[in-house]
């Protein structure tokens, strides 16, 4: 896991009271959402917390519309990727 | 728009319309990017789809896209198929719904699913439908039995059409037509009340689609016309205060599905310069009271909504409902109003979705290598309870907390998930096998 994966991770346990994981088990390509056996198992109340958070330290809009931010979402490598891309002034 | 003040009026009616059209057949009915649907293309759209319809008993109702789903249910009611609203859309459950009532279709907008309901209407206007026979059952509702068998709850179309003309008359009269912009899903009464009924029954437009995210609710906002009515819930207005997002000018903000805390109503009344009321309610019932958050806690009946009590149970009453229906919470009568004192200590609320506790703890010792453990409600995480999540201590020596987590999220829904599920040797059982909360609460911050 890259260090920017793992800020990311401790930001999403921290956000989402998920102490019980431990940030050296999980796997960065793991889905965010939907089934808890393979993935985090999140739901739709999660995605604004981490919508949140993210804004909170990032200063990045997340938004359902948008092809990159719904890509986002699928795992925590792809939400990684998204923080860390440079990006043109938010529109508003 | 069709008259609000003889809604009640055409009470004791055989039948009643499923879209009132006429003159009003050229206003807005949908948005979506800017674009409005008329009433009168919706219509069309109806008829067409009720033309296609296969025969079938039932139709599982997934659509998100809001025009999407009110067409597929109009054309169900219009064809005497009854819709069904799935609890949560995950697998398990639709399968479970599947094998409850066999001769039925899964209608979604989703390309490639069973039936794919177009998020688009015909370019024609009609300008009368058929009317709908007042006390057929059109839909059922699930409540989210904890432990997977939800209960259904039948709904005649009087009770939808007069739901959606009540909670327009109370909250919405002020305003004419307005734009309703809905964060929360159609499944649930409250979404279905808001965004179907105040569209179909009270002459109210509505936005298609489901912002979630702050930006996203601000750009909902910003492409539908003035006077813009946000319906929402308390983890999205905590969200949009947090995330300092301006939004366009709004004539009100309509929340449900938890309490709403007043310090937050306050500052959202604030910052969108708008009155924030929220609808009291169940999913056996639908809405039933409303209030002004920052006017006080007392909630007001809807018209022609009263209460009673048999066998120390408050039951509601209304004139459109089937039947009385007792509520899970304590409260006290007030007038035309009351005062809630407190939900029922075994009763767990996540999403606008219920849950046993007990029903809860059951399933968890259910799983093979659980010892002992109970689920319960932590008095308050980092001082918001807004979102309500249970918590669990467990003991299971042979099973790691992920584990255990895994086998639970095979028989509960996601959002009853334990946050923390915590693993303890023993648990503190007093003398008569009790667990004392306050012990709870401690070693859940502890561990």
């Amino acid at each position: 896991m890259t260090q920017e994966e793992l800020d990311l991770a401790h930001l999403l346990i921290n956000a989402l009271n998920l102490e019980g994981k431990d940030p050296a088990t999980i796997d960065p390509v793991a889905p965010l959402f939907g089934d808890y056996g393979t993935g985090w198992g999140l739901d739709s109340i999660d995605a604004l917390e981490i919508a949140l958070a993210i804004q909170q330290r990032y200063g990045i809009e997340l938004r359902a519309d948008d092809e990159l931010s719904r890509n986002a979402f699928s795992s925590l490598q792809e939400l990684a990727r998204f923080v860390a891309q440079p990006r043109a002034q938010q529109a508003s | 728009m069709p008259s609000l003040s003889t809604a009640f009026a055409e009470n004791g009616a055989a039948t009643l319309p499923l879209l009132t059209l006429g003159a009003a057949a050229g206003e807005p009915l949908f948005w979506r990017g800017g674009q409005s649907v008329t009433r009168g293309r919706f219509a069309a759209g109806v008829l067409q789809l009720a033309e296609q319809l296969p025969d079938k008993a039932y139709a599982i109702n997934l659509c998100d896209d809001r025009l999407a789903f009110c067409t597929a249910l109009a054309a169900a009611a219009l064809r005497g198929i009854v819709t069904l609203l799935p609890p949560s859309s995950g697998a398990a459950g639709l399968a479970a719904l599947r094998l409850a009532y066999p001769d039925s279709i899964v209608l979604s907008d989703t390309p490639g699913s069973e039936y794919c309901v177009p998020q688009t209407a015909p370019e024609t206007e009609i300008l009368v439908l058929p009317e709908i026979l007042a006390d057929r059952a059109i839909a059922i509702v699930f409540t989210s039995g904890s432990t997977g068998q939800s209960q259904p709850h039948l709904k005649t179309w009087r009770a939808l059409y007069q739901a959606g003309a009540l909670i327009g008359q109370r909250l919405l009269a002020e305003f004419g037509r307005t734009q309703i912009v809905a964060t929360v899903p159609l499944q649930h009464m409250y979404g279905l009340e808001t965004t179907a009924l105040l569209p179909l029954a009270a002459g109210h437009a509505t936005f298609c689609g489901r912002p979630v995210f702050p930006d996203d609710v601000r750009a909902a906002l910003a492409s539908v016309p003035a006077p813009r009515i946000l319906v929402t819930a308390p983890v999205h207005i905590r969200a949009l205060l947090n995330a300092g997002t301006r939004l366009p000018p709004l004539a009100g903000i309509v929340s449900a599905t938890a309490p709403l805390p007043p310090e937050l109503a306050a500052q959202a009344e604030q910052a969108y310069a708008t009155e924030v009321r929220e609808i009291y309610g169940c999913t056996e019932a639908g809405s039933i009271a409303s209030r002004r958050t920052v006017a006080g806690p007392r909630w007001r009946l809807l018209d022609a909504m009263h209460l009673d009590h048999e066998g120390g149970q408050t039951r509601v009453i209304g004139a459109h409902l089937p039947a009385p229906v007792p509520l899970h919470d304590l409260l006290e009568v007030d007038g035309d109003g009351f005062h809630l004192l407190g939900r029922a200590s075994d009763l767990l609320k996540v999403g606008g979705r219920r849950a046993s506790l007990a029903d809860l703890t059951r399933t968890l010792l259910s799983i093979p290598g659980v010892i002992d453990g109970i689920v319960f409600q932590p008095e308050s995480n980092d001082g918001n309870d807004i979102l309500q999540r249970p918590a669990a201590l467990v003991v299971a020596p042979d099973l790691s907390e992920s584990a255990i987590m895994t086998a639970l999220a095979q028989l509960i829904d996601p959002v009853f998930l334990p946050r923390p599920l915590r693993k303890l040797d023993a648990l503190p059982r007093n003398a008569v096998g009790k667990l004392p909360r306050a012990v709870l609460e401690r070693l859940l911050a502890e561990t």
